[in-house]
């Protein structure tokens, strides 16, 4: 299928976090719990206008994609969780940006993976 | 830069990290201080680098919300009462001793706002119970959240947003505050205010007070 053309793409912002953790967590842990922390304040509907989406997430930090006009009810969202299966988490949104370049440069690159 | 304060931190021995610890996350997440506010049955005096020395009274009665006050208002720069139940709030506001009266619940009306207002009293919007609840009880946290606003809007009483954190996992940064306090429509400035300057002011004069030689606002043995 061929792709949307820009002017037909919804408008995005990505934001870069970084988790505290007692214990690592997986990607698909988080997204689970975003989405349902964000279902839960905001509703379904209300969700759904996000656009939510983890791009990457290496266990410390990540990006998460939402609608451009949607990142503040998204760092509610995120200020809303407090567990992840189990764990206990708290998110800080290090910055947003409108293009996944951008942000990978500014906030990704310098991670450090040493133990 | 605006410097942000978090002044309702609880720390060991009530919870389990250290001041330090807190601070170290506090001041990762952008605070320039958060206050070590321990209920009164376990407060034992925190000190360090950007550690504001407080305590959180804990009574059941008037005549020993009175007593504590007394005896913690000359250690501490900041002092919050654990509000939340109807007569206690009232005594709480009351009081130009008191500077922050913690979680009121829904137990703040035009009576209490206003002697809030005239006794220079600050009502805490802990965010705790936003970040904790789901469901039903957040709705209702949200709702009085909502009503304290407004009341202190029309009033003008001083505001303070806190994380009530009682582990470093629970503190959450400036922006992220700010965030959440707009879901019961707290406006971006009204939150940074609230974040910023009031604590900061609340800070100072309890420090001006402890000064040697103070007797007065305005009077001072030189």
């Amino acid at each position: 299928m061929k792709n949307l053309p820009s002017s037909l793409r919804e408008r995005k912002r990505y934001v870069a976090f970084e988790v505290l953790s007692a214990e690592k967590i997986s990607r698909s842990e988080l997204i689970n719990e975003i989405l349902a922390s964000a279902s839960s304040l905001l509703g379904d509907v209300g969700a759904n206008l996000c656009n939510l989406w983890v791009l990457n997430f290496d266990g410390k930090r990540g990006v998460l994609r939402c609608a451009h006009d949607r990142v503040s009810m998204v760092r509610a969202a995120l200020a809303t969780i407090n567990r992840v299966q189990g764990v206990r988490v708290g998110i800080h949104v290090l910055g947003t940006s409108g293009t996944v370049k951008k942000i990978t440069e500014t906030f990704m690159i310098q991670v450090d993976h040493t133990p | 830069m605006t410097n942000f304060y978090d002044l309702n931190v609880h720390s060991a021995p009530e919870c389990e990290d250290s001041p330090e610890r807190l601070v170290s996350v506090a001041k990762r997440y952008g605070y320039a201080g958060i206050a070590i506010t321990n209920h009164s049955n376990f407060w034992s005096e925190a000190t360090g680098e950007d550690i504001i020395s407080g305590i959180e009274i804990v009574v059941d009665k008037i005549s020993d919300l009175k007593k504590n006050i007394r005896d913690y208002r000359s250690k501490v720069d900041v002092l919050l009462v654990h509000g939340g139940d109807p007569k206690i709030n009232r005594a709480a506001v009351e009081n130009s001793s008191v500077d922050i009266l913690a979680h009121p619940s829904r137990y703040i009306n035009q009576v209490l706002a206003k002697s809030a207002a005239e006794n220079e009293v600050a009502i805490e919007f802990n965010l705790d119970e936003l970040i904790y609840s789901r469901d039903v009880s957040r709705v209702r946290a949200l709702s009085a959240f909502q009503t304290n606003l407004k009341l202190a809007r029309k009033f003008g009483v001083l505001m303070v947003l806190t994380s009530g954190a009682r582990s470093k996992y629970d503190l959450r940064a400036p922006r992220e505050m700010i965030a959440l306090a707009g879901l019961f429509g707290m406006s971006e400035n009204e939150a940074i205010e609230a974040l910023s300057k009031t604590p900061w002011n609340i800070i100072l004069r309890n420090r001006k007070k402890m000064k040697q030689g103070y007797i007065m606002e305005g009077v001072e043995l030189i």
